[in-house]
């Protein structure tokens, strides 16, 4: 099959203002709507410790208001104007966006450019937000029956600080942030020069160029933030844990495996593999443990995509009495048979249309193409990566595939995570 | 540097105009409607075919197994050969119910449009339901519901949803550990024949395709399918609440009190519709809602607190919810009721209704920006038999309600001297903060037996 997607190419132009904030704009009038992201090179990696989890507090002091939009104008305007809107922080980056009718779109240009510009950073405001963030925190993670099981994974793949904290945070460390903090923070990492905006949409190019010029040009550029080293060791032993959890029914595993960064071919090879495992109910694992076996209720995977060491994951949970082990070893068997016998061309062909439909139906949506640019600008400095990456992924062999797997999967240099389930009741 | 320009807010620039063309509507001669919408910014499609049954129509619950089993196995496939066969597509079929309706969902690739036809008419017309299959189904079920009792947003429904409806089948959040054990293969088989009929089922396409040429598919596939009895729609009338009620579900180590405040709404058809719309966009839709600002961004007891009506056939609810720290469960309970009062006893602002009709109207074209988007508009618009012009009439429907509507419809069904209270959350942290919200307290266990 081809390797090549036979769509039509997201539409590109890019420059960079003086101030060395990276603009990239698409124009696309197939909706009457725009969405404009900015995106900022900052996210828990970047954190000291004793701070963890600043970054996405930080986030939230961004929609509190700065010099000339009041505390929740943000959300205001966007509303009134019929938009929406989020940030999230993850941690490789931390991101803002708005989705607006084509009409309102100097108003994000407007409200992005204020509190790049000029934040309120007040007392009342952060203490407000360390209440939110430590209830976003109960409610996503502490109150959830499994919430924490990923964050203590990732703190048992990677060994260096940058790469295994979690980015919520601890209450703790949360509870330690000053308001020093947040300014520092707000001045290192919130400079255009260490930024990106993308807008995606239905807009004039010209005018878009005007008003960008208008609203970013004049904020100035600083110095750039500290280099962080994210480098990790290599793993040369299993490393093996039991979390106790108060709200699971059931016991349930993890095992991570710590593997190269984005855009190396083991990564996409290895984010192939893990399609191949436990990606639906054609998938091998589904079919050995759900079906065949009918010893596990769940099973699930995903591939932490970062920029320095990243991370594969295969978790399940068991039904009751089953034999834990043995099922850990159903799944290092099927990873030892794709090492030793490979791929079968039915499923090479699967997971490029799979590839294909994903891949297509990530361009619907302005604020999907907006989003893709910006990363691809921020990690790559190359947005047109947008249109060819995916042949990267497409041109990715069987023997690709069994070559990473062995190398990266079939190995005793992995994390195991036990969960037990301790109702007190 | 003069940079006054930055002080208030930009001029919009012109408006480009937005309009969806009508899709294109018909019927098959054994009653099955169809509604094609041609769209080929992109190589896909999307496909419903949506039945005009649900949950409540199936007084044992049968359903979700029922439409689970229709995926493994069929006269041509194995269960593993249908997941085969529509992962190789890289695409998907999901068959789902809700209280009112049943939904196959597939999505594809344009190009194998016919694939993925072939394979709705397989799942449809030709399930074996295999004994060891539904099993494995059953076995799995069971499991499955004890998973939902650990997870307080579940238990918090399934309270207030027995409370609110009583003996209507809106009650029944999910069926129980016998009734899924009890299921048989005869069970599915005649539960299959008698609903899965033409004559109660569109079948919405939206995307790259033909309308001619699917038309002619879809006649060849679907035409010969026979027609069957319309469900009867005959329910047990909910329950006229006499007095406000407080429930506990006590869920030990609880990080949080899960609260759900609220009563009986309206139907989706209302006339009320859309003033409701407007009141709760301004009490508790989004982040510049009242609930939410006060809540969150001035007290910090939560995350997010949020009200709601439920979009239902018959008569939905209105519910305020959210979940706070154990130590302020009291206090955000207070601040619930101060604007849930304030809603029903004041007038709302110019500013607060513009704000609230800007934002329901203008957000309207960002909805319909994808497939899914569009099909979500165009299956509501079907199933719950809204006008022919709903999409046109919308937004005049939202410009006409006055501020005095929006006080109508809150006296209306925001009852709070008889609204009901569930808190999901450890019982023993909170109870001192709650008593006085209610003449006496209900406590229910996670297995949802009634402690006192």
């Amino acid at each position: 099959m081809s390797t090549k997607l036979n769509i039509a190419p997201i539409k590109i132009e890019k420059f960079t203002l003086e101030n060395g904030l990276r603009v990239v704009l698409n124009e696309d009038n197939s909706s009457p709507v725009v969405s404009v992201a900015v995106y900022y090179d900052v996210g828990s990696r970047n954190e000291r410790k004793g701070r963890d989890g600043f970054a996405h507090l930080f986030e939230h002091m961004m929609f509190q208001g700065s010099e000339n939009i009041a505390k929740s104008g943000h959300f205001q305007h966007i509303s009134r104007a019929g938009g929406t809107m989020n940030g999230t922080t993850g941690s490789q980056r931390t991101n803002y966006y708005e989705v607006l009718p084509a009409s309102q779109f100097p108003l994000a240009l407007w409200l992005e450019s204020d509190r790049m510009l000029s934040l309120n950073i007040t007392q009342e405001n952060l203490e407000n937000q360390r209440a939110v963030v430590i209830e976003e925190k109960r409610q996503r993670y502490d109150n959830q029956p499994y919430g924490q099981i990923f964050d203590i994974l990732t703190e048992m793949v990677f060994t260096n600080f940058a790469n295994s904290h979690s980015t919520i945070g601890s209450v703790e460390d949360l509870n330690a942030a000053t308001l020093d903090d947040v300014a520092d923070f707000f001045r290192m990492y919130y400079a255009p020069n260490n930024a990106v905006l993308t807008v995606s949409g239905s807009f004039e190019i010209d005018l878009a160029k005007e008003l960008i010029e208008k609203y970013f040009a004049s904020i100035p550029r600083q110095p750039l933030p500290p280099e962080i080293d994210v480098s990790e060791p290599e793993e040369v032993a299993l490393k093996h844990k039991i979390w106790e959890d108060k709200l699971a029914p059931l016991p349930a595993f993890l095992i991570g495996w710590k593997i190269p960064p984005r855009r190396t071919k083991e990564f996409n090879a290895l984010y192939l593999a893990g399609k191949l495992l436990y990606d639906g109910e054609s998938s091998r694992l589904y079919q050995k443990l759900v079906k065949g076996e009918e010893s596990v209720l769940q099973l699930f995977g995903f591939t932490d995509e970062r920029r320095g060491p990243s991370m594969a994951t295969i978790g399940a949970i068991p039904k009751p009495e089953q034999d834990v082990k043995q099922i850990r070893q159903v799944i290092f068997d099927e990873i030892e048979n794709i090492s030793n016998n490979g791929v079968s061309l039915e499923e090479m062909n699967k997971l490029q249309n799979q590839l294909r439909n994903d891949e297509v139906r990530s361009r619907q949506s302005s604020l999907g193409r907006a989003r893709q640019l910006a990363e691809f600008t921020l990690y790559d400095n190359e947005p047109e990566l947008a249109n060819t990456e995916i042949e990267n992924y497409l041109s990715i062999t069987a023997e690709d595939i069994r070559l990473a797997a062995n190398r990266y999967l079939k190995t005793d240099n992995r994390s195991e995570l036990d969960v037990i389930p301790v109702n007190k009741g | 540097m003069n940079e006054d320009f930055r002080k208030q807010p930009p001029l919009k620039l012109a408006e480009r105009p937005f309009s969806i063309s009508k899709p294109f509507e018909t019927h098959l001669e054994n009653g099955l409607k169809i509604i094609i919408f041609e769209d080929s910014k992109l190589p896909l499609v999307s496909f419903r075919l949506a039945f005009r049954f649900g949950e409540i129509d199936d007084n044992n619950r049968q359903l979700s197994i029922m439409n689970s089993m229709m995926k493994e196995g069929t006269e041509k496939f194995s269960s593993k050969q249908l997941a085969d066969e529509t992962d190789k597509y890289g695409a998907s079929i999901s068959i789902g119910s809700s209280s009112d309706d049943t939904i196959i969902a597939a999505s594809s690739l344009s190009v194998y449009r016919s694939e993925m036809l072939d394979l709705i008419a397989e799942v449809l017309f030709k399930p074996t339901f295999p004994e060891d299959e539904l099993e494995l189904k059953k076995q799995n079920s069971i499991e499955g519901l004890k998973f939902n009792r650990s997870d307080a947003g579940f238990l918090a429904d399934e309270r207030f949803s027995k409370i609110v409806y009583g003996e209507h089948p809106y009650s029944i959040t999910s069926p129980t550990v016998s009734q899924l054990e009890n299921i048989t293969r005869d069970d599915l088989v005649a539960l299959h024949r008698e609903r899965f009929v033409p004559n109660i089922a569109t079948f919405l396409v939206v995307g790259d395709v033909n309308k001619d040429d699917l038309l002619a598919e879809l006649k060849a596939k679907f035409g010969d399918w026979k027609q069957g009895s319309v469900v009867s729609k005959d329910f047990a009338s909910v329950p006229k609440r006499t007095k406000k009620t407080l429930t506990i579900v006590d869920r030990a180590d609880s990080a949080q009190s899960n609260i759900v405040i609220g009563n009986l709404g309206i139907k989706r058809t209302d006339e009320d519709y859309f003033s409701c719309l407007v009141m709760n966009q301004i009490l508790g839709s989004g982040a510049t809602s009242r609930l939410f600002m006060n809540i969150r961004e001035d007290k910090g007891y939560t995350y997010g607190a949020y009200s709601s009506f439920d979009k239902r056939k018959l008569t939905g609810t209105f519910e305020a919810s959210a979940e706070v720290r154990n130590e302020v469960t009291g206090a955000a309970m207070t601040e619930f009721f101060y604007e849930l009062n304030r809603i029903r006893d004041e007038n709302v602002s110019d500013d607060d209704i513009n704000l609230a009709k800007s934002y329901l109207t203008g957000v309207f074209p960002l909805r319909v920006e994808t497939l899914e988007g569009l099909m979500g508009q165009l299956v509501s618009q079907e199933l719950y038999d809204l006008p022919k012009d709903y999409l046109e009439t919308y937004r005049e429907n939202i410009e006409a309600v006055t501020i005095s509507d929006v006080k109508r419809v809150a006296q209306k069904y925001i009852d709070v001297e008889k609204i009901a209270i569930v808190i999901v959350g450890d019982k023993k942290d909170i109870l001192s903060q709650i008593e006085g919200f209610a003449d006496n307290i209900e406590t229910f266990d996670v297995e949802g037996n009634l402690i006192n």
